[in-house]
């Protein structure tokens, strides 16, 4: 019969689930950071949109560049170096210079994903792994200056923001030419880092260093109507608690990130502070714990595969992340948290149990079984 | 309520809703396919020990005469499905591609009608009868792991048997042979389960029936009405909700353990083409040597449900179904969640065929294997809750004890990872490999 040349003999099944590819996935994720993007733009202004292009494009060079000098194929249709690079600039306080952008992302991408081997052999949430080398490294004195929301009342929307770049005499010559200008802004606090300086949450709204939240309760308690809509500063990303719970919803109805793992860390977090008394609501609203738990936590290569360790690592996040926020020295402690947490992934997949189904007694930890033939000595098949 | 009974039906845990297409064929009354000029008829067609031949070539054969034969106890012997002359035996490639020893037969033009030998009585016939009826017809089941059915009529004496569950789900999508067996022959499904009640001295009897064949439940439902030992339980449609121990978990809410049978909770399961062949061999005598068989696909022209005569090749009823239209990338054996691809068209049916099915190129989604990114939908609809990723780097890197670890034993190959995976891992691949070398490792 002649169709038997062109049939095909694969192992079974031969059935795949329509539109269950990486690249829909990061499509994903990309559709349900639009809500938190837009929202930043129109709170920091234009100079978010500048910072998200230089991040996607040097993700994308870095990328490309990184697997052709490794010998890999290309893979930037699969989407992951601007997941990365979108979620990097999330990370980031919206007066960062450009150049440290680039950098950061060429550490995520490049370093954070590239040198481990690629996507999926990652060990970190590469826009992490990126933000916590720029937070240790001398660049960190670039991303500490935090904007007061609608700023750009004043200066104008488009205007990029100054920086050290463009206040040297060479820079602000380029940036006359190409956007007319820059502004010079106020650096504002974080409602975080108010806190962590040691001040009551009334201070945060009502105190000599507004965050600019403009939805006071006449009482002046903490307005937490403002802190959800995200009329706080903050990093790009983080600040609409709404925004991304918007994207979040979308996720998790698409079934591309599994529910477990940011109920897990805001329930066990929000457990620990309700017990610390330690503004339970508020902490909820403040800082990168959505952003963190519904799209970093949940990254599918530095999480664990299976429902019980889904749930160990997220209460682990939850728990390490009330940890930092209540005791270290920074504000912060979601990316912190979530970058120790993504190393013991591969370790709780290892050892933590999966009981099979019908299993009797089923142990709670893995034991490798005795095989002729151990595992000790892999053969490498590939270089 | 047993089971896992979140909705409106019994299921159980994991799982995947493929596209079924089951409506391509599922209107197509049971017809006979043509008889082919030769048959070829493999000496081992089912899980165990091979037959014997008990003709050589030259030799006469008529329909249902045992042709291969053994004195082991897990097997089923062969019988010829035709009239007609063994022009030789020989090794032939079966479905898998395994060359088997096999009885070729040229069929006479003019092919008598089976002979029935009716035993009205059939009704009072005791337990060892129905053993020995069901082994001397060579009774395997039909479902397509083709154990042999008198050895699963046969457990363990500490091990008593109070459930029967005919296996009605036909959770593979696109086939249809089970459905339209049920609408047909209902009765003799049901006399066909009373037998096998019998067999293992069971009291309590349930036809597992997927909601998407509601006619045939219905029907089924009218059939068993008044009778206390027997029910029809509606089960939610998701695959693989036929698989064994999922079934018996979804109806009884028991669970059989890793590595035991299903007799270690008190149940038999037997599929719907199983139990009619049993009725077949206990009330007419006659053996198995035709099944039905669905032929369809985006690439058949006219799907339909063939009885056909074991040893058919699928290339004959390929072209009673109107040959292939569109572009057939895929001829698989069995159903597309478990089936085989085929090189080529020439195998012949065995007992254990219940489909072919012609996929077109517009189907067919194979694409290169990409890194495992750990998103872990293998691990959610993994019904024997595995981690089939693991299991596949593993094997990857030979680390056989850690693919045992993370249950490559334990795997039936339903392939719902597979088909969940974004990275296109062919985890039933490695998890055979993994299942061969660990065997092979255990034996030293």
């Amino acid at each position: 019969m002649s169709v038997a040349n062109s049939l095909m003999v694969t192992v079974s099944p031969h059935l795949h689930k329509e539109g269950e590819t990486i690249q829909r996935a990061m499509k994903d994720v990309l559709i349900a950071l639009v809500p938190a993007a837009l929202w930043a733009i129109v709170v920091f202004g234009f100079n978010v949109v500048y910072i998200l292009a230089v991040s996607c494009i040097t993700a994308a060079l870095t990328e490309l560049v990184m697997r052709r000098i490794m010998g890999r194929k290309p893979t930037l249709f699969d989407l992951s170096a601007m997941v990365t690079a979108v979620l990097f600039a999330f990370l980031l306080p919206p007066t960062t210079p450009l150049w440290v952008v680039a950098i950061g992302v060429f550490i995520a991408v490049g370093v954070g994903k590239e040198l481990f081997g690629g996507l999926g052999k990652n060990v970190f949430n590469p826009a992490i792994f990126g933000r916590v080398v720029l937070w240790f490294s001398p660049l960190a004195i670039y991303t500490q200056k935090f904007v007061k929301p609608f700023y750009w009342k004043d200066s104008g929307f488009f205007t990029p923001i100054a920086t050290s770049i463009s206040e040297t005499a060479a820079g602000r010559v380029v940036y006359k030419t190409l956007a007319g200008g820059v502004t010079d802004v106020v650096s504002a606090a974080t409602p975080l880092s108010l806190f962590k300086s040691g001040r009551m949450l009334t201070d945060i709204v009502t105190g000599p260093t507004p965050v600019g939240a403009t939805w006071l309760t006449s009482s002046g308690r903490p307005n937490l109507g403002a802190l959800f809509l995200g009329l706080k500063s903050g990093c790009i990303g983080e600040v609409s608690v709404l925004a991304l719970l918007i994207g979040a919803a979308y996720l998790i109805y698409r079934k591309t990130i599994d529910w477990r793992i940011p109920a897990g860390i805001i329930g066990s977090f929000f457990l620990l502070n309700l017990i610390a008394w330690f503004y339970p609501v508020h902490h909820l609203f403040m800082g990168g714990l959505i952003l963190g738990a519904f799209f970093m936590a949940t990254d599918w290569v530095t999480s664990p595969v299976s429902r019980r360790g889904k749930w160990i690592f997220a209460i682990g996040i939850g728990v390490t992340t009330f940890i930092l926020r209540y005791w270290s020295a920074r504000p912060e402690g979601m990316a912190l948290a979530i970058f120790i947490w993504n190393p013991l992934a591969i370790l709780i997949d290892r050892y933590v149990a999966v009981p099979k189904f019908g299993e009797v007694n089923p142990p709670l930890f893995n034991k490798l079984p005795s095989l002729p033939e151990p595992s000790s000595q892999p053969a490498k098949k590939e270089a | 309520m047993a089971g896992n009974g979140h909705g409106q039906y019994k299921t159980f845990v994991g799982g995947i809703h493929p596209p079924y297409n089951k409506e391509l064929a599922s209107g197509q009354a049971i017809k006979a396919a043509p008889v082919p000029e030769k048959v070829v008829i493999h000496l081992q067609q089912h899980i165990g020990a091979p037959n014997e031949p008990l003709v050589k070539p030259g030799d006469r054969v008529e329909v249902g005469q045992k042709i291969g034969a053994s004195d082991a106890f897990v097997n089923a012997p062969v019988h010829s499905s035709v009239a007609g002359t063994v022009v030789e035996i020989a090794e032939v490639p079966n479905f898998t591609g395994a060359k088997v020893k096999s009885v070729i037969i040229e069929a006479d033009k003019e092919q008598p009608e089976f002979q029935k030998k009716e035993n009205p009585n059939w009704e009072s016939l005791s337990a060892e009868e129905i053993r020995q009826i069901a082994r001397e017809a060579g009774l395997v089941g039909m479902g397509g792991a083709a154990f042999p059915t008198h050895v699963k009529l046969t457990p363990p004496k500490d091990k008593p048997i109070d459930t029967v569950i005919i296996n009605a789900c036909e959770c593979e999508p696109y086939l249809t042979c089970d459905h339209r067996l049920m609408l047909e022959r209902p009765e003799d499904l049901v006399r066909g389960l009373k037998l096998l009640m019998t067999a293992v001295g069971a009291d309590r009897g349930i036809i597992g029936v997927e909601a998407n064949k509601m006619d045939a439940a219905r029907k089924l439902e009218e059939l068993v009405k008044g009778e206390n030992r027997l029910s029809v339980e509606i089960l939610e449609v998701k695959y693989p909700e036929g698989a064994e121990k999922m079934l018996i978990y979804a109806i009884t809410g028991r669970k059989v353990p890793p590595g035991k049978l299903p007799s270690e909770v008190g149940c038999l399961v037997q599929n719907v083409g199983t139990a009619i062949a049993l009725f077949e061999a206990a009330a007419w005598g006659k053996p198995l040597y035709e099944r039905v068989v669905t032929v369809t696909g985006q690439g058949i022209r006219n799907p339909s449900n063939f009885l056909v005569k074991v040893g058919t090749p699928i290339s004959v009823l390929i072209e009673a179904a109107g040959g292939m239209v569109g572009n057939p990338r895929k001829v698989i054996m069995g159903g597309p969640m478990t089936g085989w691809a085929q090189q080529d068209t020439n195998a012949p049916v065995v007992k254990g065929t219940s489909g072919v099915v012609v996929l077109t190129s517009e189907v067919v989604d194979v694409q290169e294997e990409h890194e495992c990114v750990r998103c872990g939908k293998c691990v959610d609809v993994c019904p024997m809750f595995l981690l089939p990723n693991y299991i596949a780097t593993t094997v990857k890197r030979q680390e056989w004890d850690k693919a045992e670890m993370y249950g490559a034993l334990d795997c039936f190959e339903c392939g719902c990872c597979s088909f969940s995976c974004p990275a296109y891992i062919p985890h039933v691949k490695y998890t055979r490999e993994a299942k061969a070398k660990i065997a092979a490792l255990k034996k030293k």
